[in-house]
């Protein structure tokens, strides 16, 4: 077990380092110079950037300089603004988009299992089809149109809940989770229903009636921990489409997170934020992968062993 | 007075296709400390029988209609569900046909024996503890206390179906429902299960269900006989007068079906014969790599070890063993579905084993393979003309117009009606597909066949028709026959003479009576011990 | 049995039913599925003759009429420039539809050749391929593709490309689980054992076993693709004006939403009317060809 743990977790430094890498080169083959659309810089003010940010070194020193800095936690400086470090916005924009993914990812576990277990147990009934057609819905409804549609009707119609902000006005969290969240809730609703449906015509399934157990003791103690198979492999991908999906609701929602900061590089070519931030989503997501890996391998016994 | 006396029990499918009756007004008793065998071919709603009474059928589409099941005094039918399901888990145990995967795979085994105890009895977790390592240890699992904190994969098939075992009986029912609890098993296990069913059930002066498509087993372990066929029952009586006076039609065709006999006819060799396919020192072995990047093993098992045999022209040699033993594995060496590490494969005097890929591929129209399990054994998108026409049509064994009547022919040998040719496999029962196999093997005028496990997988009556149709087209057409079996009745049949495979390496050959009559390696000796025949000349 | 010496005229036997047709009869009662297929058929005809059906010019703008709501003139209303909204829709759907379609083919073209290649050859190529796409799964790819067109401007070229080189990971898992599955099934090594070529076996007997479920998976591609391109548009970094497409119309929208609710409403109800009749019409595949459910 041990072995495989840290088999996976070495395996996914080279990943990373190949994703520092190709980012890097794609960044330096963009069209252009970062200053290029400034004002007409004089030659010698030019040369002068150059230096200062080390453009004029031969592109690996420039690369090994980077990965140095990155492993002490420094990403460099911003190109468009000398001012602020890349670092510094990460700072200020990681807490926000982490605790809104959090957020959207326990709405998304805690309704998406739940209704599809419960889905599972009464197939093809109305106790299936209500929750089924509701996460259909979910699916069908990207965020983009969900999250509108929410501040329509729960923020100026009815006037319940802010619309705006994170953390400023009380109950601003809970719009922006629930329209990340509700499109992965609706997938893994589906998930879980196929996987206990699938466990739950098992063998082993009618061995454990067989012994005589009631029907939830039959559902949680024997079926659910089969069934949490794929939607723990799922975990992974939709850790990632929610730090993806965090830049459209904080959009919508004018929450200050890294997605906006980064939407905000992409419009300006601010080339060393695009690239620290691109590392650092990277970075999230494989670490999310690695973990969910490791969270399959400790639920399967046959992968447990002591091999 | 009956432990369980079932009347007019009758359960219904409700599918998207139409409504199936799969018990068809049933009725049978059983009386305490008894053994009560229920036998009939796939269909016959043998276990959907018991099923039914315990509440366990999957409902919706499944509804017992009526009847009653008088259990103790109650109707099990009519209990309310958590009174059922206190008479399950104490009352009556059941046992499953497949133990691999009837044991829950993510819950280690003494928590699964646990929880009975402690579910039913309110047990403590140390009392529930020993009295599950008492449990493990009455079924013959060594080292219990060890064995107690194991995961089910890190278990054999016979180990975890003694722990089925263990687990039906933890809370000392009264009844055992054993729904086929020995077919998934090799025949010494079997042995050795069933021994273990009969110890406990005069131990404990249990009553036992025993559900199983195989007279002698039932033969061997019932009291009491109850026949099945298409959800009704035929016969029912003492196991002596089924087995050995079977009245109705049906029992008598199944008595028949049992190939209990040597080979009907056998054609004379002789001596000087010589030999068609010789196999010289034949290995095969398979590598598997574990791990990842830095941390790469490989691991060598040696399938088949040195195997050397020969078959004459118009020999059927049966190739005896157990799952694991390399017997299939070695079929496919010869066929080169696997590429053998080492030796040589002679047939008629051509090496198979040398042969590259295009010579091999036109050279393949002389040997072919029937397989173990028709339904997966056909392409299920071909229809029987296309699957047939295919390999005449590659080798160019007809000109194309005459590809109709070859078909046609073929039809004919096997026994099919020459109308069915543009039908889908799917559109086909078990034995009906596993002619068409026939047929496409026999498409290109083979001289060699190996067939593996060709009747396994079918009901008695069925197999007895196939094994009826393939010794009568190796007479007609002079075949060479590999005939690998798990079976030893079947081979028996079947064969002139007999190789016995265990752990890759051919134990002990010869003539097949002299094998079945006078076996000399102990592992021979053991798996014909194993075998529990109807034994029919002594009722006679 | 019949062992009757006569020679039936082949074309005059009754026929079997193929799985195919099974499949098929199965579909057409599925009411949701046929639906979402009636849907999907006027829509793309309808986008298809755009140019010469849509009741107004494209780009004209008409600031006098400005926005108005829906009237019978204008049947979804007119945007701030006073565009007809239909109109546009119907040009945002020959984009979106676009989209979808081709990243699909990209998607399906290498995934199903990546699959099968993988699945086929197996032992360590495959394990190394498929290694290859695990580590590309675990890629935050939403945001390389930001960073590409960041790096490379917006253009429509890079679009399907992207999509498409992010969608061919799941394809490819799926066709090479169904190829190692088919590869093992006794009638492959029937057809191995029976002499036949490597090409024949891939085409005659793998091919047609692999295709339901690639069916399937494609079907349910295309709004994940869709709902790709309109989450880059919505952005600002899919489709340029003055083209558009639904997720640039739903982010305009989105702007206006409390003045002019029926400019988000549309588009909106547009894409997801789109989305649903492709997952009802994937999941009514899938429960017609899926060959657990064909079984019983």
């Amino acid at each position: 077990m041990l072995r495989i743990f840290l088999q996976r977790c070495l395996s996914a430094i080279p990943v990373l380092f190949l994703v520092v890498l190709f980012t890097f080169i794609l960044i330096r083959l963009a069209p252009g110079g970062p200053f290029d659309d400034e004002r007409a810089v004089p030659p010698q003010v030019l040369e002068n950037l150059n230096k200062r940010y080390h453009l004029d070194d031969p592109i690996h020193v420039q690369f090994f300089d980077y990965v140095k800095h990155l492993l002490q936690g420094d990403f460099g400086p911003s190109f468009k603004y000398p001012s602020r470090t890349v670092t510094e916005v990460i700072y200020a924009g990681i807490p926000v988009t982490l605790e809104l993914s959090l957020y959207a990812f326990l709405v998304a576990l805690v309704f998406g299992i739940t209704s599809g277990v419960i889905a599972s147990l009464k197939p093809n009934t109305l106790q299936d089809y209500v929750p089924m057609s509701a996460a259909m819905i979910g699916i069908c409804l990207p965020s983009f149109v969900l999250g509108p549609l929410l501040i329509l009707v729960f923020g100026i119609q009815l006037d319940w809940l802010p619309v705006s902000g994170w953390g400023v006005t009380p109950g601003d969290k809970i719009l922006p989770s629930i329209t990340l969240g509700a499109g992965y809730a609706a997938y893994l609703a589906r998930l879980s229903r196929g996987g206990m449906l699938e466990t739950l015509s098992q063998d082993y399934i009618r061995t454990a009636r067989a012994k005589g157990l009631s029907g939830w003791r039959v559902v949680f103690h024997h079926a659910l921990r089969g069934a949490l198979a794929p939607v723990v492999s799922f975990a992974g991908p939709a850790v990632a489409g929610l730090l993806s999906g965090s830049f459209v609701v904080e959009t919508i929602y004018q929450i200050p997170g890294l997605g906006r900061f980064y939407l905000q590089a992409a419009f300006n070519r601010d080339y060393t934020m695009i690239l620290g931030m691109t590392i650092l989503f990277a970075f999230l997501i494989i670490i999310c992968n690695l973990l969910a890996d490791l969270l399959l391998l400790w639920l399967n016994p046959k992968l447990r062993g002591r091999k | 007075m009956a432990l369980l006396c079932v009347e007019n029990l009758t359960t219904r499918f409700h599918t998207r296709d139409g409504i199936i009756t799969a018990v068809d007004n049933v009725s049978f008793a059983i009386e305490p400390g008894k053994v009560l065998g229920i036998v009939g071919e796939s269909g016959s709603g043998k276990s959907v029988a018991c099923y039914s009474i315990m509440g366990l059928i999957p409902s919706p589409p499944g509804r017992v209609e009526q009847g009653s099941a008088e259990f103790m005094g109650q109707d099990l039918l009519t209990l309310s569900p958590g009174q059922l399901r206190r008479i399950r888990g104490q009352k009556i145990g059941m046992i499953f046909q497949d133990p691999m995967t009837s044991l829950n795979p993510f819950v280690t085994i003494g928590d699964q024996l646990m929880e009975s105890l402690r579910v039913h009895k309110g047990m403590s977790k140390k009392d529930a503890r020993k009295r599950a390592i008492a449990a493990l240890e009455e079924v013959g699992i060594r080292e219990p206390e060890r064995r107690f904190n194991s995961y089910p994969h890190e278990f054999s098939g016979g180990m975890r179906q003694r722990v089925m075992i263990a687990m039906a009986l933890i809370n000392e029912p009264d009844l055992l429902i054993a729904d086929e609890p020995t077919t998934a098993l090799d025949v010494t296990v079997q042995a050795q299960i069933l021994d273990l069913i009969k110890r406990l059930q005069s131990e404990h002066n249990l009553s036992v269900i025993f559900i199983s498509h195989d007279l002698g087993v039932v033969a061997h372990m019932a009291d009491h006989v109850v026949v099945m066929q298409k959800g009704k029952v035929v016969e029912t009586g003492s196991a002596d007068q089924v087995f050995f006076s079977p009245q109705h039609p049906y029992t008598q065709k199944l008595v028949e079906s049992l190939p209990t006999t040597a080979k009907p006819y056998s054609p004379q060799f002789q001596k000087d014969d010589k030999p068609f396919l010789r196999i010289k020192n034949l290995r095969t072995e398979f590598s598997r790599q574990h791990g990842f990047l830095f941390w790469k093993k490989w691991f060598h098992v040696r399938a088949v070890d040195d195997v050397t045999l020969t078959l004459r022209k118009g020999e059927i040699l049966g190739l005896v063993g157990e799952s694991g033993s390399g017997k299939s594995t070695l079929g496919r060496s010869i066929m080169r579905l696997v590429e053998p590490r080492s030796g040589e494969v002679l047939l008629d005097g051509v090496n198979l084993t040398e042969l590259e890929p295009k010579r091999l591929r036109q050279a393949r129209r002389d040997f072919q393979m029937i397989f173990q399990d028709p339904y997966a054994s056909l392409n299920p998108r071909m229809t029987v003309f296309d699957a047939l026409a295919e390999p005449l049509l590659i080798h160019r064994i007809v000109p194309p117009s005459q590809i109709l009547s070859a078909v046609n022919q073929l039809m004919d040998d096997v026994g099919l009606d020459r109308r069915m040719v543009r039908k889908y496999p799917h559109e086909f029962s078990g034995g009906q597909r596993q002619r068409v196999a026939i047929a496409r093997a026999l498409a290109v005028r083979p001289q060699l066949i190996i067939a593996d496990e060709p009747v396994s997988a079918l009901d008695v009556t069925i197999q007895a028709q196939i094994l009826e149709l393939l010794l009568q087209l190796t007479q007609k057409y002079q075949l060479t026959m590999l005939f690998i079996s798990h079976d030893l009745s079947v081979v028996r049949y079947v064969a002139d003479r007999v190789a016995v495979m265990q752990q890759g390496k051919i134990v002990e050959e010869g003539e097949a009576e002299a094998i079945f009559s006078n076996p000399q390696h102990p592992y021979t000796r053991a798996l014909l011990n194993a075998v529990h025949h109807l034994k029919k000349t002594d009722a006679a | 049995m019949s062992t009757e010496a006569v020679d039936f005229d082949l074309n005059r036997l009754e026929k079997g039913r193929s799985l195919w047709q099974d499949a098929f009869s199965r579909l057409k009662k599925n009411t949701l599925a046929m639906g979402g297929l009636v849907f999907l058929l006027l829509l793309i005809v309808l986008a298809v003759l755009t140019p010469w059906i849509a009741p107004y010019s494209y780009e004209e703008q008409n600031l006098m009429l400005g926005a108005t709501p829906p009237s019978a003139e204008h049947w979804f209303g007119t945007d701030i420039f006073g565009r007809d909204q239909l109109t546009r829709i119907l040009y945002g759907s020959r984009i979106s539809l676009m989209v979808g379609f081709i990243a699909t083919a990209v998607a399906l073209c290498i995934g199903v050749t990546w699959g099968t290649i993988a699945g086929y050859i197996g032992g360590r190529v495959d394990a190394l391929m498929m290694r290859f796409v695990d580590i590309l799964y675990a890629l935050p790819f939403t945001i390389f593709i930001i960073l590409l067109t960041v790096v490379f401007g917006r253009s429509m070229l890079l679009l399907f490309l992207a999509i498409g080189a992010v969608e061919w990971l799941t394809m490819a898992r799926i066709v090479r689980g169904q190829v190692m599955a088919i590869k093992h099934q006794e009638f492959i090594e029937a057809a191995v054992a029976m002499g036949m070529s490597r090409p024949r076996i891939m085409f005659k007997h793998v091919a047609p076993n692999v295709l339901g479920p690639i069916i399937i998976y494609t079907t349910l591609t295309i709004p994940s693709v869709i709902l790709l391109e309109s989450f880059l548009s919505f952005l600002g970094l899919g489709i340029q004006a003055p083209q558009s497409s639904w997720g640039s119309l739903i982010s305009y929208g989105v702007e206006t939403m409390e003045e002019y609710p029926w400019l988000l409403i549309f588009p909106a109800l547009t894409l997801s009317m789109t989305l649903f009749a492709l997952n009802f019409l994937g999941d009514g595949l899938r429960d017609a060809l899926d060959p657990r459910v064909s079984k019983d």
